[in-house]
């Protein structure tokens, strides 16, 4: 990495970190976006505690978007799953082509306001990505190397754990970020139902015709998705640098 | 000992080995040849059970193999293949470990025993050991694919084109360095070849196959002045046939009682070579040396030709 992309890195965290926290700091920059002496500043809760909660709803949906479909992926490519494939892709799809917000419609009158229905709602358009990655990356290990497992003596368990699946670990890992970065901004629409995100800053601006509010969601949001994009790229890499092969290198 | 009995595959209506049976002694190397396609792979993937035999056995020791779990067979028998199969996400060090770790060695037995390896295939630990695959050559990547099949020590090793995708002087390197850790562990082997100069360099017997049968299993010497058909003659080269067959004789075979001037051969040289040197040097005739180096007869052009044809 070069300097210079630490330093905007290092910025970016810094700016994140000191608008979510004192964001009156940042009020002369937004003070000509207002009109009839609105504030400048969201001023209807915290700004940390919106963004800690974005965050967590996001973690958790990811996490668990992630167990199934690393499950499911494994599952299908296994001698006895291989005939669930079709159909796996099938839902995984659905889930993904199913708009996020009428998921949350019919969501609410099953499970009520709140996390509840923007959990699942980020959970099942969290899923394809992940999934189609670690079919990607478990079909992608090469034939003559399982053959060698196979050959020496591993058992199926012992080749999925110590060959397939460190193999197929960077390409998941580039999934799950994907997932994460979608859900990061689908998960503002979670405040239409409720739940406590930084959607309701954006909604608070519309609401008011306040284009600072509008601004500062979309604006924490953003950094948020840069950084944690940049952060998981991080790892992917040293994932696959201890996997012995540089990424941009021959798998 | 290993003993193929009948061994056939069938895939559907299509027969990929025939009925074919032969044994292989204990610390022997039986070569595998014959065309793309003959079963060649197949044959030798039935033996370790990556593939079910569609009838037949194997014995391994008067011991069936379907009587032992597959994956403790495979713990017991090298497997190396071509393009040498290495886990590109383990260091040559785990590579190798990776049989006794399996049989759950305790970490100061393995390492002592890849240290051994590493040695014995010319692979300085310091700088090898914590190496990935891809950042070995070529030759490298092979030495490390036999050491790992031999990490067990297993009494039987399997190689399917182990040489394949070296260039020649690392090929010819690989054979050597091969059959000399073999004559010292004694281990048994079946290699799979293309190349028949390399199958009568290695083999103490060879097996030729065509069209899923076994044509000919026999000593490299009976399949030149033996042929069972007409496709083993033509497989084994029939312009190459008096040189392989004086590449398997030494000048012990031809040597004659009496004296000779100029630079002496040694008498465990072979007689092609012997002979090459005679024709290189212009000289119908030269001493023989021991290992030692004094003289113990002659060798002339005349006597070497004479084993260049069946006896008759
Ligand atoms: N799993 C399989 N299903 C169907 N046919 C197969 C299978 N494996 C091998 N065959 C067929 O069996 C035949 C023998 O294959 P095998 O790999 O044993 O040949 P080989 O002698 O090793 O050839 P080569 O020298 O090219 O490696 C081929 O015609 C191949 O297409
Ligand atoms: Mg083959």
């Amino acid at each position: 990495m070069s300097v210079r992309a630490v330093i905007l890195r290092a910025a970016a965290l810094l700016l994140l970190v000191a608008f979510v926290t004192a964001p009156q700091l940042f009020a002369f920059a937004f003070a000509p976006l207002t009109a009839n002496n609105a504030p400048a500043i969201y001023n209807q809760g915290s700004l940390l505690a919106l963004t800690l909660s974005h965050l967590r709803i996001v973690a958790l949906a990811t996490l668990a978007s992630t167990v199934l479909a690393v499950a499911l992926g494994i599952f299908v490519t296994r001698p006895k799953g291989r005939e669930f494939l079709p159909l796996s892709r099938s839902l995984v799809n659905i889930g993904q082509t199913f708009p996020p917000i009428a998921v949350l419609a019919i969501a609410v009158p099953l499970v009520g306001f709140g996390e509840k229905p923007t959990f699942i709602a980020l959970f099942l358009y969290g899923l394809l990505p992940i999934f189609e990655n670690t079919l990607a990356g478990l079909t992608g290990v090469s034939p003559r190397t399982l053959e060698a497992a196979k050959g020496m003596g591993m058992n199926a368990r012992q080749r999925l754990w110590q060959v397939e699946l460190p193999l197929a670990l960077p390409v998941i890992l580039a999934g799950i970020r994907l997932s994460v970065i979608i859900s990061l901004g689908t998960a503002t629409i979670g405040s239409t139902v409720a739940a406590k995100g930084l959607g309701e800053v954006i909604i608070a601006g519309l609401q008011s015709n306040n284009v600072a509010f509008i601004l500062q969601g979309g604006l924490v949001v953003a950094l948020l998705a840069v950084l944690i994009h940049d952060g998981l790229g991080l790892v992917e890499r040293a994932a696959a640098r201890r996997l012995g092969r540089p990424l941009d290198g021959t798998a | 000992m290993i003993e193929i009995e009948h061994l056939s595959k069938r895939y559907g209506d299509n027969i990929v080995v025939d009925d074919v049976s032969f044994t292989i002694g204990e610390g022997e190397i039986a070569v595998v040849v014959g065309t793309s396609g003959a079963g060649k792979s197949t044959l030798l993937r039935m033996i370790n059970r990556l593939v079910a035999p569609s009838a037949g056995r194997v014995l391994i020791d008067g011991q069936d193999t379907t009587t032992i779990p597959e994956d403790e067979l495979r713990h017991r028998i090298g497997y190396v293949i071509q393009g040498y199969g290495l886990f590109p996400h383990r260091t040559v060090a785990e590579n190798i470990a990776t049989v006794p770790r399996l049989l759950g060695w305790d970490k100061k037995r393995i390492a002592t025993r890849v240290e051994e390896l590493l040695d014995l295939f010319q692979l300085d630990p310091g700088e090898f050991a914590r190496k990935f695959p891809h950042q070995l050559s070529g030759g490298q990547q092979q030495r490390v694919g036999v050491a790992r099949a031999l990490a067990a020590k297993p009494a039987l090793l399997l190689m399917d084109e182990p040489f394949g995708s070296l260039d020649p002087v690392i090929r010819g390197k690989a054979q050597d360095d091969l059959l000399a850790i073999q004559r010292r562990l004694g281990t048994t082997i079946v290699l799979v070849t293309h190349d028949m100069n390399e199958a009568f360099h290695l083999g103490d017997r060879i097996a030729v196959m065509d069209q899923a049968r076994l044509l000919q299993y026999a000593k490299p010497a009976d399949l030149l002045t033996h042929p069972a058909e007409a496709f083993v003659e033509q497989l084994v080269g029939t312009a190459e046939r008096p040189f392989r067959l004086l590449s398997l004789m030494t000048v012990q075979d031809a040597m004659e009682p009496g004296h000779a001037d100029g630079e002496p051969i040694t008498v465990s040289a072979t007689l092609r070579d012997a002979l090459a040197q005679l024709i290189w040097r212009g000289r119908p005739v030269l001493p023989v040396a021991d290992a030692s180096g004094a003289p113990i007869g002659r060798i002339s052009v005349d006597g070497i030709l004479k084993h260049g044809r069946p006896l008759a």
